[in-house]
């Protein structure tokens, strides 16, 4: 529940790698691989982030927003379930979970502003969001409250009395929400995560620490595969690789 | 001929059998229904359909923190939301929760009105034992339940459950863990009457000790069948300050003093409190004689200790569970209704009226006649001459909804089958008008709302 990770549906509803990476008959139909599936997401990702900042909400909102949006493309497809529209809805609906309500045409006037997808006006308008709001709560199973690794960290750096590595553990996190880790791993497993590939990048001796913790290092270290793997292919996308996975989405205008 | 609506029925419905309508509030409307499904053929289920705002809002706060909430939540004392269902047609949510037939306002005021005889001790001490431990489960989760009143602690009717209590109605519920914004920022919360003092007096920070506060009320009116401060509503102001409800509590429990509350000097508003509020100023506590207890009985020692003044000093949900109160004789037990000595007499409480009339598609104000085969025609109602004839006397605009909390102008027949009718009763005890309850969130606030509220049922 609130309190407990362990007794929520988030921990029950863990999905493995294969699950996340699904793509949809619909999807596969239209050319598009799992590869560029994988790049629309980093991109609507960033995109979430930007209007954020826009409609001036906190950071758990924004990392609500992406999980939503995240669990809702390994149930739907791209073709059925517009990216451009979903992105920001996910934010309108996190908001308001987070008790934190922007208001629909304020979202609107910020997505004319600044597009989705560079090439394409949005035509979209409040009644849509609206619309897609009610399709979203559908595709989410009404199950909405979501574990961040963000507590977890600040509780355990300060347990292995390495507070002093906040700021860039606390990045990591940031960016490991354009994978799709939250969706897979118990949120204080990838804070511990963030810790163990952190103190490898700045020399901190945290091994005793892991040790005592009795966690299993084994999935740390899946986790660790995980944030190489991302730094080293996705973390900043060229934007021809980006255009041709965009390309793939059908036309909506 | 089949009814246009009746195409663009969203296939869920089929699940259900409607019965009627039970309840009506700004959210929309709160349906009867059975289960279809061969899993739980025949089971009651309550519908709360959800109406979409015309703001151009979406989906309500309220909708949204109760279905988050409750999605989760996983207790034999808290309400069980079944299922959520979405008609895209007209854009409204519906919430199905497990039925309870009874509710402490309705067992309150049956024993008021209809038996003048108090509430049996077994009776008292099993639902306060079970209120306290579903608040204990939402408490020890991070939820706040912020709007605890007799209306919204539901009692279970005959079957496995009989008489067990369920919390209802998280639509002010919050989890109050970090939250992204202070508490207070929410508006105005709970009841007037159940409302704790330091909300009272302007406090921003407040915690799960308004729910006690809350209980405490609960368990006096529990005792005397009357609301214990019934202080009349300044609707005129938008600040939290009620000087009528802070003296009803001051009166009976005495005025509260910096020494006994520390922090009673930081809230907002007790110094103009104790300026506006005329007449001597009494420190001393009357409330045993209030709710007739020995001021040395259990009973006594833990109420004294609910209504605690200082919210730090206030007896928690899981404190009060260990109470002495709950060890000693009747000790409390899951069917509230059923003493276990075999001489008490078993209460046969009135079940909740039922407009027949009402169709899943129906607004408040315009009932659409019933079309579809699968609704009225099949509850039984059969059996019962004339029910539709009757409805079609009774427009929903006349439907018994005077009662303070709910719709329910009860019929108090007990025993009868479920499908009794709702007859008016005569003019309703007038009772002051129940606390707003504010839309929380800035921005889409809708005041025009808060007089329909007080008519709410808030089934769940």
């Amino acid at each position: 529940m609130a309190a407990n990770f362990w007794c929520s549906s988030q921990c029950r509803k863990l999905l493995d790698q294969e699950e996340v990476g699904h793509l949809s008959p619909a999807d596969q139909e239209i050319g598009m691989t799992s590869e560029d599936a994988k790049i629309i997401k980093i991109h609507m990702t960033d995109y979430i982030k930007t209007l954020a900042q826009q409609v001036k909400v906190r950071q758990r909102v924004v990392a609500t927003a992406i999980a939503y949006f995240r669990r809702v493309y390994t149930r739907k497809s791209f073709v059925e379930y517009d990216p451009c529209l979903v992105a920001p809805t996910c934010l309108y609906l996190a908001s308001k979970a987070e008790e934190s309500t922007v208001q629909a045409k304020l979202l609107i006037y910020y997505m004319k502003r600044t597009r989705a997808v560079p090439q394409e006006k949005c035509t979209y308008e409040v009644p849509d969001i609206l619309h897609m709001e009610m399709k979203l709560l559908e595709a989410l199973d009404f199950y909405l409250i979501i574990y961040h690794p963000y507590r977890s960290l600040l509780l355990l750096l300060q347990d292995a009395g390495i507070t002093e590595m906040t700021k860039i553990t606390w990045s990591l996190v940031n960016d490991l929400y354009r994978t799709d880790l939250i969706l897979m791993y118990p949120p204080f497993m990838i804070a511990l995560a963030c810790i163990f590939v952190a103190s490898a990048f700045q020399e901190k001796d945290t091994i005793a620490w892991f040790e005592e913790l009795r966690v299993d290092m084994h999935v740390i270290k899946n986790i660790t595969k995980e944030i190489f793997d991302f730094y080293e292919n996705y973390s900043s996308l060229s934007s021809e690789r980006l255009t041709a996975a965009l390309r793939k989405l059908p036309q909506r205008t | 001929m089949v009814d246009a609506s009746n195409r663009t029925r969203p296939s869920w419905l089929q699940q259900y059998e409607l019965v009627g309508k039970i309840g009506e509030g700004t959210y929309g409307l709160v349906f009867l229904a059975k289960s279809k499904l061969s899993a739980n053929k025949g089971v009651h289920i309550a519908i709360k359909k959800f109406k979409q705002s015309k703001e151009g809002d979406g989906v309500s706060p309220t909708a949204i923190r109760e279905i988050m909430l409750l999605r989760e939540c996983d207790h034999e004392n808290v309400v069980k939301l079944v299922n959520v269902h979405i008609n895209h047609t007209d854009m409204s949510l519906y919430l199905a929760f497990d039925y309870a037939e009874h509710d402490l306002y309705e067992i309150i005021r049956h024993h008021r009105e209809k038996l003048s005889t108090p509430i049996n001790q077994y009776t008292v001490k099993s639902l306060l034992w079970q209120i306290l431990n579903g608040l204990n489960y939402l408490h020890s989760n991070w939820i706040i339940h912020r709007d605890l009143k007799p209306s919204n602690i539901l009692v279970m009717g005959d079957g496995d459950e009989h008489g067990v209590v369920k919390i209802g109605d998280f639509g002010l519920a919050r989890i109050y863990q970090a939250p992204l914004k202070p508490l207070g920022d929410n508006g105005v919360v709970v009841t007037i009457w159940y409302r704790a003092p330091e909300l009272l007096l302007g406090a921003k920070h407040y915690t799960t000790a308004v729910d006690m506060w809350a209980v405490g009320c609960i368990f006096a009116e529990l005792l005397t069948l009357k609301p214990l401060f019934q202080g009349i509503e300044d609707k005129s102001t938008h600040n939290p300050l009620q000087l009528d409800q802070l003296d009803k509590i001051f009166r009976v429990l005495g005025h509260p003093t910096p020494e006994k509350w520390p922090t009673l000097n930081n809230l907002p508003y007790w110094q103009t409190s104790r300026q506006r509020m005329q007449g001597p100023k009494s420190e001393s506590c009357v409330l045993h004689q209030v709710v007739s207890l020995q001021q040395k009985s259990a009973a006594y020692d833990l109420l004294s200790k609910m209504l605690e003044y200082d919210p730090c000093k206030r007896i928690t949900a899981a404190q009060a569970l260990e109470h002495e109160y709950f060890r000693c004789e009747p000790v409390p037990g899951r069917n509230s209704l059923v003493p276990i000595q075999p001489n008490e007499k078993v209460i046969g409480y009135p079940q909740r009226p039922v407009d027949f009339s009402a169709d899943f598609e129906c607004s408040g104000s315009q009932p659409q006649m019933v079309t579809s085969s699968h609704a009225v025609n099949n509850t039984g109602a059969a059996s019962v001459p004339g029910p539709r004839a009757m409805s079609q006397q009774l427009p929903l605009g006349n439907m018994p909804r005077l009662a303070p909390y709910g719709i329910a102008g009860q019929t108090g027949m007990p025993g009868l089958p479920v499908n009794n009718l709702p007859v008016p009763r005569g003019p309703q005890q007038p009772h002051p008008q129940q606390g707003k309850r504010k839309e929380p969130i800035g921005g889409i606030q809708n005041p025009g709302h808060y007089a329909s509220q007080s008519k709410s049922r808030r089934m769940q």
